[in-house]
């Protein structure tokens, strides 16, 4: 397995971002779906290394990512998108993705080469050497795709990948997501279900830092048949069915 | 997907260690050509231009006196360091101002590591933009036929300095990410260099020589104007400044590696040993700055000091004739040996047949008085032979009242034997009769006196009272008589045993 998480909480201060979250996936695209604040992004993090979780156990890569030396090693085998990526803006394409190459501790041999393919799996070989100051919003965030993929990740975490691209940038995304998934576990935070439905297959759907259900993109279509539930695609109907039901049942607790 | 999580977990053949070098090799790479500091390295030419070079420029043409404001001082570090200093805090406040410090976070190179890439980059653009604006100001100088040997070990403490203060500057913006690390580091860079001004102009010993912008004693244009030209720059100092500004920049840089997303726990704690190391290195040096101790051919540190640099550098002298009179000087004053025979050549004549007069005339290295004995006396008459000693680096050059007449006036003061003071009224008389006759009237020799910035003593405001009566009376005399006088009651004068009712 790739990532296996065992009732994992996380909380900031009175906050309980995450709680009791246990979840494992291998190779595949795995979608993190939830409305705003749901704890997607924590969790994230929390995959990420970025930072521990409050309770609970976590194994990434096969590996406890409590102690530094396995951590790092995992970090090596990692690509992550957060969900605010900043950027230096003095940098080219091509050195900031180089630049995290580096940091990931590619092997040098190994990064023009790396660089030059993940530019080019997210179509900013024109821009390689363009300013980073001077691309929009939807190509920064392919930059940040780059950076991500550029070490072939074995655990690849995109924490809302899709925000400004638009639709035959996401398309595209979309086919390069499921090609990552042949050889990768790649999970994707959003809220956009039409990503999961196309790219993902498995899903899970988180609300108040709870997994309120995990199954394939089918199994969540099958929630919402019937319901009634607001949605414009079946998907959404299944997505919202879900929500009301667990919230229900949280109400009625 | 069942099928899919089953997967095995591909494991990777381990790295090989020579690429961690290389890859930190290829980082710095990166850093060096994304670095903020070129940006802000015209102003500062502009600023060292003005506030280093030019002014240096209306110096003598000797490395010491032409260096004493720009590194003596410590101007060179003045103009980089408030700059520098804010340049790395913002270099090293840019992940967290970014928004890049999650992403940068989860890379498997530790943090402290890739920051110091980051500090590296900078600090090496600052240093190397430091040793060529200097480089660059030292050639325009060796161009100007400087003379002497440049203080070398003046140029390594600044280079140090600005190393320092990048570090300084980088662990306030890693430690603090925010937009105004970069002004807040420069404010401090400044006021740092502020204080370490006022404190070097009124701390002439002690711990307070620590301080890179402190030139008493070790870099004085009047107690060490000879370094370089009659004995080497003595590296004691510039030691214990080194250490103490390495001290700083290595504590400094050990902070950024404390905090826990700075790396694992054996990185983390090789940084708290480092900034220990630091502390302790800087500590050391301010410890050795206070056993300091002035000696003739500067500031001498015991536990540093290497008896090899007392030796005087060899020379052969430039020589010339001052009234049939041998005058010597050290080459690296040959431009104004003409002057000296010019000064002394109308005294030695006026002086000529006299016991005691200077058979020859010889410069010899400037020496600082050592602690109480006061002032220093730049000309001195020996017995046996009378040989003339001429300190003439302690003497203003050009200098307000000229080179040539301060140069009499100091020969005077010195035959008629006023000592290391002001001398008796009736030693003030004949010296300034000697004077008079040397071509220098009365009414200028107050403004002289009080502008010969060496010679000991209150200067009298007005030529007027006894003395400059008495020596109006000496002054008239006919020459032989005024002759005759002087060698019947020299040795008497020299002892002080004569009141000015004994003048003829």
């Amino acid at each position: 397995m790739n990532v296996e998480i065992s009732d994992v909480t996380r909380r900031f201060g009175r906050t309980q971002a995450v709680a009791g979250v246990s979840m494992r996936t291998g190779t595949g695209v795995f979608g993190l779906l939830g409305p705003n604040g749901a704890g997607k992004t924590t969790l994230l993090r929390m995959m990420a290394t970025v930072i521990p979780p409050s309770s609970g156990r976590v194994r990434l890569l096969g590996r406890d990512p409590g102690g530094y030396g396995p951590r790092r090693e995992i970090r090596r085998r990692l690509g992550y998108l957060p969900q605010n990526l900043g950027y230096y803006p003095g940098f080219t394409v091509a050195e900031f993705v180089e630049y995290f190459a580096l940091l990931k501790e590619m092997p040098p041999g190994r990064v023009p080469a790396a660089v030059a393919t993940a530019i080019e799996r997210v179509d900013l070989g024109d821009r390689a050497r363009a300013k980073l100051r001077t691309l929009s919003g939807g190509m920064l965030r392919r930059v940040g795709i780059a950076q991500a993929i550029v070490n072939e990740p074995e655990l690849l975490l995109l924490d809302e990948p899709t925000a400004g691209l638009d639709p035959e940038q996401r398309v595209a995304f979309r086919a390069l997501l499921r090609d990552l998934g042949e050889r990768a576990a790649v999970i994707v935070s959003t809220h956009l279900v039409e990503d999961v439905g196309a790219a993902c297959s498995e899903v899970a759907l988180m609300d108040a830092g709870k997994i309120v259900f995990q199954g394939t993109p089918d199994e969540l279509t099958a929630r919402g048949q019937g319901t009634g539930a607001a949605g414009d695609a079946p998907l959404e109907r299944g997505y919202s069915a879900v929500l009301a039901a667990a919230r229900s049942a949280t109400a009625a607790a | 997907m069942a099928a899919a999580a089953d997967a095995p977990v591909r494991q990777r053949a381990p790295r090989a260690t020579s690429a961690v070098p290389l890859n930190a090799a290829r980082l710095l790479g990166v850093e060096l050509r994304r670095n903020t500091m070129p940006w802000i390295l015209p102003l500062i030419a502009a600023l060292f231009w003005f506030d280093s070079y030019r002014p240096s420029t209306i110096t003598p043409p000797l490395w010491a006196l032409r260096t004493f404001w720009n590194m003596g001082q410590g101007h060179t570090i003045l103009d980089f360091a408030p700059f520098v200093a804010g340049v790395a805090a913002w270099m090293g406040s840019r992940d967290g101002r970014r928004g890049l410090a999650d992403l940068v976070t989860t890379t498997a190179r530790p943090r402290w590591a890739a920051q110091l890439a980051v500090w590296a980059a900078t600090a090496i653009w600052a240093v190397a933009a430091y040793l060529v604006f200097v480089g660059v100001m030292f050639a325009v100088y060796a161009h100007q036929g400087v003379a002497g040997t440049p203080p070398w070990w003046y140029v390594a403490v600044g280079a140090t300095a600005v190393t320092a203060f990048s570090a300084v500057g980088f662990a306030i913006g890693a430690c603090w990410p925010s937009r105004f690390a970069a002004p807040a580091a420069a404010f401090i860079g400044f006021l740092a260099m502020f204080l370490s001004f006022q404190i070097g102009f009124s701390h002439a010993e002690g711990w307070a020589l620590i301080l890179p912008t402190n030139s008493h004693g070790s870099f004085d244009g009047s107690a060490q104007a000879d370094a370089g030209i009659f004995y080497p720059w003595l590296p004691d100092l510039p030691i214990a400044r080194i250490m103490f500004l390495a001290g700083v920049a290595v504590a400094a840089l050990g902070l950024t590696g404390l905090p826990a997303r700075a790396g694992g726990p054996w990185l983390r704690r090789a940084a708290a040993v480092v900034t220990l190391a630091g502390a302790a290195l800087a500590g050391t040096a301010v410890g050795l700055a206070s056993t300091a101790r002035q000696a003739a051919e500067g500031v001498v540190i015991p536990a540093l000091h290497d008896a090899a640099n007392d030796a005087p550098i060899t020379y052969t002298p430039a020589c010339g004739r001052a009234a049939g009179v041998p005058v010597c000087v050290n080459p690296a004053y040959g431009r104004w040996l003409p002057d000296v025979t010019a000064a002394l050549a109308p005294m030695l004549t006026e002086v000529a047949g006299l016991p005691g007069v200077p058979v020859r005339a010889t410069q010899v290295a400037a020496a600082y008085p050592s602690g109480g004995s006061g002032p220093p006396q730049p000309i001195t008459v020996d017995d046996h032979p009378a040989v003339l000693r001429m300190q003439i680096g302690l003497i203003i050059m050009p200098g307000p009242y000229g080179f040539i007449d301060q140069v009499r006036l100091l020969f005077a003061h010195a035959f008629v034997g006023a000592g290391a003071g002001s001398g008796s009224a009736v030693q003030q008389a004949v010296q300034a009769a000697l004077l008079r006759e040397a071509g220098i009237p009365f009414a200028a020799q107050p403004g002289l006196l009080a502008n010969a910035g060496n010679l000991p003593g209150p200067a009298p405001g007005r030529a007027t009272g006894p003395v400059y009566a008495a020596a109006q009376r000496l002054a008239s005399l006919p020459a032989a008589a005024r002759h005759a006088w002087l060698a019947a009651h020299l040795a008497e004068l020299r002892a002080g045993q004569l009141t000015l009712a004994d003048l003829p």
